[in-house]
C-alpha cells in the first residue's frame, strides 16, 4: 500500500487550498447537494403540513404516471424545447455572424441585441403579455389578425417560445461571437484561394471551428428550456382557459408544491424533470463526438 | 505559519458565515414583526402601531407588507424553520391549517380580565367562526369584515334608458339590463368571470344551494340550487353582452369596467376606496348596488337562505405565532388590535370595515374626504344576510384542484355537470381524508 508523504510545505498548501475551497463546499453542500437528497426522499413521502412527512412508498409516482395532466406539462415541456431551442441557435448563429461582418454601428447592434438579458424577466413577460393581448395588443393589430395568442390552446406555448428566443438570442449570439472572433483569417484566405464559396466556406471552416461554443450554448439553453418556468408564471395565470395546455413541469411542479401545498407529488414531478435533463444532457455528451471539434 | 488541519478550516469558515446573519437590534427596546398582505392598508396598520407603542414606549413595531401571492408561501416556510412574524394577518382559508398544526397563539382568554364574554358581545358570530380553530378557540383577534357589491356604470345605464339597479333587482334584471346596454352603446354588460369569492358563490348561495354543508364535510356544487347557479354563471360567457374567459384572462373585468367598456362587475368592498382614487376620470359615472338576487331560488332543507339574497362575507383577524420569542408582547399588541379605539383608528384610516360591531361606520370617515359619494350604504346593509366565505380545513388542498375543473369547463374541455360531479367529489375526498388523518 502507498503511503501519501508531503512535505511539510506541501502540507500547508494543501491545508489552504482546502480553506480557499471551504465556502464552495459548503454552499454547494447546503444549499445543493443536501436539498437535492430531501428532494428524492420527500417524493416518497407524504406532506401533512409544515415540513411534516410521511413515508408512503412509491404512491406519489404512480399518481403521477396516471395523470393526464402530467404527461401533458412533459409534452408541452418537450415541445416548448423543440420550439426554442433549434430556432433560438440557428438565429443566434445568425445575429453572431452579422455582428462578426463590417458594418456600420457594429458596438451598437450588438448593445442593442444584448439589451433584452438586462432587463427584468418579470417585465419582459408584462411587456409581452400586452403585445399578445388578442384584444387590444400590437401584435394582431400588425398582422392583422385575431389570435388569442395566450388562452388559444394552440399558440398558447409558441407565443412564450417566442418571448424565451427573443430574451436569450443576444446572450446566445455574445458567446458564439466570442468563437467566431477566435478563427484565425488565414483559414478563410486559404480556403478562397483553393475556390470554395460562402456557404462551403460556412460549413467546412464556421461551423467545425465554433462547435465547442455551440455545444456549450446548446447545452445550456436546453436545460434551461427543459426547467422553464417564470416566463409561464408571468404571462398567464389559473384562470387560463389553456393552462393545462400550456404549463410545463415546473410550472406543474410549482402549482402542486406551493399552491396545492402537495409537496411530496411536487418533489416526485422535479426528480422526473431532473431524471429528463440528465438523459437529454447524456445524449448530447455522446453525440458531441460525432460533431464537435476540439483540435484543428 | 502553523499548520491548520482541514477541518478547523472548515469550522472557521462556517463560524464566519454564521456571523454574517447574526445582526440585531441593540436598544434595550422590545422589536415585534408584524407582517400583512395589502399595501393600500399599511397606513393604517401604522396608525394603530402607533397608538400602541405612544402608551408602551418600550416597543417597537415594524409593519412589513409581503405581497398576496408570496404571502402563503412565505409564511409557511417561516413557520417550518420556526421564524415566523410576531404579529400577521391571517386569512380565513388559512386559519384552520395553521391552528391545527399549532402554530398559532391562542387567545381564547386574551380578554377575560377586561369582560367575560367580550368576544361575543363586540364581535359578530362570522367574525368569530373565521377566527375559531376546529376545536372552538378563537386564534386571532377578528380584524376587520367586507362583503361583495354590483358596481355599475350610471353612463351606460342612461345611454341604454335602463333604471339603475335597486334593491328588488334579480339576475333576470340583470341579464336584461346586459342585453340593453350592449345593443345600445356596444359595451359589455355585466362581467362575468370565473372567480369564487367575486364569481360564483355568491349565486349558488342565492338560489339556495350551498358550497359546502352545515358541518362543512360535503360540498354541494353539483346539488340543485348550485348546479343550477353555476349553469347560469358560467353560461352567461356564452352571451353576446359578455365577454369569455380567454378576453378575462388577458383583461380583468376590473381593467374593463374602468376603462369604460363594461357596464358592470362583483367587485369586494375592500376594493372600492382604491377604486375611486385610482379612476378620478369615473367620478360622476359609477356607483355599487346590491348584489341582484336569484328570480326562483331552490327550496331545499339545506337552504340557508329562501328569498334569493345572499352575499359572501370574509374577515381577517390578527394572529399570533405560538412559538414566537416574545409571545407575550405580541399577544398584549393584538390584544389592542381588538379593543374599540384601535379598530376605530382602522376603520377611519379607510383600510376596512371594522369587525368590532358599533365601529363598522367609522369606515365612511375615510370617504369624506372626497367629492364624489357613492351609495356606501347597500354594503352595510348586505351585512344582514351574509354569509361565511365557505371553507374548512382542507381548504387549501381542495381550492386549487376545484380551480382547475372550473377552468376546463370555461374552456370547453369538460361538460358542465360531470365538471360539477368532479368538483364535489375533489372536496368530499379531500375532506375526508384530512378528517382521518388528524
Amino acid at each position: 500500500m502507498k503511503t501519501r508523504k508531503l512535505s511539510a510545505a506541501a502540507r500547508r498548501e494543501e491545508n489552504w487550498g482546502w480553506i480557499m475551497v471551504a465556502p464552495t463546499i459548503i454552499g454547494l453542500f447546503v444549499l445543493n447537494i443536501w436539498p437535492f437528497i430531501q428532494t428524492i426522499y420527500t417524493s416518497f413521502c407524504e406532506h401533512l403540513g409544515f415540513g411534516h412527512y410521511r413515508f408512503i412508498g412509491i404512491q406519489n409516482y404512480t399518481d403521477m404516471f396516471s395523470n393526464t395532466e402530467f404527461w401533458k406539462a412533459t409534452w408541452n415541456t418537450v415541445w416548448f424545447c423543440v420550439l426554442t431551442v433549434p430556432v433560438g441557435m440557428i438565429l443566434a448563429l445568425f445575429v453572431a455572424m452579422l455582428l462578426n461582418t463590417k458594418v456600420k454601428f457594429k458596438g451598437g447592434f450588438r448593445t442593442i441585441f444584448f439589451l433584452p438579458l438586462v432587463c427584468a424577466p418579470a417585465a419582459v413577460a408584462m411587456v409581452w403579455q400586452w403585445i399578445f393581448n388578442g384584444e387590444y395588443g400590437i401584435l394582431n393589430q400588425i398582422l392583422g389578425t385575431n389570435i388569442q395568442w395566450i388562452t388559444n390552446p394552440s399558440t398558447a406555448v409558441l407565443a412564450v417560445a417566442i418571448v424565451s428566443v427573443w430574451s436569450s438570442v443576444g446572450y446566445d449570439a455574445v458567446l458564439l461571437l466570442a468563437g467566431l472572433q477566435n478563427i484565425p483569417k488565414t483559414l478563410y484566405e486559404a480556403n478562397s484561394i483553393d475556390g470554395a464559396g460562402k456557404i462551403r466556406q460556412f460549413f467546412t471552416i464556421t461551423v467545425p471551428m465554433i462547435s465547442p461554443s455551440l455545444f456549450s450554448v446548446l447545452i445550456m439553453r436546453l436545460m434551461a428550456s427543459m426547467k422553464v418556468y417564470d416566463l409561464i408564471y408571468m404571462m398567464s395565470d389559473e384562470t387560463n382557459p389553456a393552462m393545462a395546455d400550456m404549463q410545463s413541469l415546473m410550472y406543474l411542479f410549482y402549482r402542486s408544491s406551493f399552491v396545492a401545498g402537495d409537496r411530496g407529488y411536487g418533489s416526485a414531478i422535479v426528480i422526473w424533470t431532473v431524471s429528463l435533463i440528465l438523459l437529454v444532457t447524456l445524449v448530447q455528451f455522446w453525440g458531441q463526438k460525432k460533431w464537435v471539434t476540439y483540435d484543428i | 505559519m502553523r499548520k491548520i488541519p482541514r477541518i478547523t478550516a472548515l469550522v472557521l469558515t462556517a463560524a464566519l458565515l454564521l456571523a454574517l446573519c447574526g445582526c440585531g437590534a441593540s436598544d434595550g427596546k422590545t422589536h415585534l414583526k408584524f407582517q400583512i398582505w395589502d399595501t393600500a392598508q399599511k397606513p393604517g396598520m401604522e396608525a394603530m402601531c402607533a397608538a400602541y407603542t405612544a402608551q408602551h414606549p418600550d416597543v417597537v413595531i415594524d409593519v412589513q407588507v409581503v405581497s398576496w401571492s408570496e404571502y402563503w408561501t412565505k409564511l409557511e416556510a417561516a413557520a417550518e424553520s420556526n421564524t415566523m412574524p410576531d404579529i400577521f394577518w391571517m386569512h380565513t382559508n388559512q386559519l384552520l391549517y395553521y391552528a391545527d398544526f399549532g402554530m398559532l397563539a391562542d387567545v381564547t382568554d386574551l380578554y377575560d380580565d377586561v369582560e367575560s364574554g367580550y368576544y361575543q358581545n363586540h364581535f359578530s358570530e362570522i367574525s368569530l367562526n373565521n377566527a375559531s380553530g376546529s376545536d372552538g378557540r378563537y386564534y386571532g383577534v377578528p380584524k376587520d369584515k367586507d362583503n361583495n357589491v354590483l358596481v355599475y356604470n350610471k353612463e351606460m345605464f342612461d345611454q341604454a334608458g335602463v333604471a339603475y339597479p335597486d334593491d328588488d333587482w334579480s339576475w333576470d334584471d340583470m341579464v336584461d339590463a346586459s342585453q340593453k346596454i350592449y345593443d345600445a352603446t356596444g359595451n359589455y354588460g355585466y362581467l362575468a368571470y370565473s372567480d369564487e369569492q367575486l364569481g360564483y358563490w355568491a349565486y349558488v348561495y342565492q338560489n339556495g344551494g350551498y358550497i359546502l354543508n352545515a358541518d362543512r364535510t360535503a360540498a354541494g356544487y353539483n346539488e340543485p340550487g348550485g348546479k343550477e347557479a353555476m349553469e347560469f354563471y358560467i353560461g352567461m360567457q356564452q352571451e353576446d353582452w359578455c365577454p369569455d374567459q380567454t378576453f378575462f384572462t388577458q383583461n380583468g373585468a376590473g381593467a374593463t369596467f374602468w376603462s369604460e367598456k363594461g357596464a358592470m362587475f362583483m367587485e369586494g368592498s375592500w376594493s372600492l376606496l382604491g377604486a375611486l382614487q385610482n379612476n378620478p376620470h369615473m367620478d360622476g359615472k359609477w356607483d355599487i348596488a346590491k348584489l341582484p338576487k336569484a328570480p326562483n331560488p331552490v327550496d331545499t332543507p339545506e337552504s340557508l337562505d329562501k328569498d334569493g339574497r345572499a352575499c359572501i362575507s370574509n374577515g381577517l383577524c390578527y394572529s399570533a405565532a405560538a412559538h414566537g420569542k416574545k409571545l407575550d408582547v405580541a399577544l398584549d399588541v393584538i390584544k389592542y388590535f381588538g379593543t374599540e379605539e384601535a379598530q376605530l383608528i382602522q376603520g377611519e384610516s379607510g383600510a376596512a370595515i371594522p369587525a368590532y360591531l358599533g365601529t363598522e361606520e367609522s369606515w365612511r370617515v375615510a370617504w369624506e374626504q372626497y367629492d364624489y359619494k357613492i351609495n356606501l350604504d347597500c354594503i352595510f346593509e348586505q351585512f344582514d344576510y351574509a354569509i361565511q366565505i365557505p371553507y374548512n380545513s382542507a381548504s387549501p388542498r381542495w381550492k386549487s384542484q376545484v380551480m382547475d375543473v372550473v377552468t376546463q369547463i370555461y374552456a370547453g374541455n369538460q361538460e358542465i355537470d360531470s365538471g360539477l360531479d368532479k368538483m364535489t367529489e375533489i372536496v368530499n375526498t379531500e375532506t375526508a381524508k384530512k378528517l382521518a388523518g388528524n
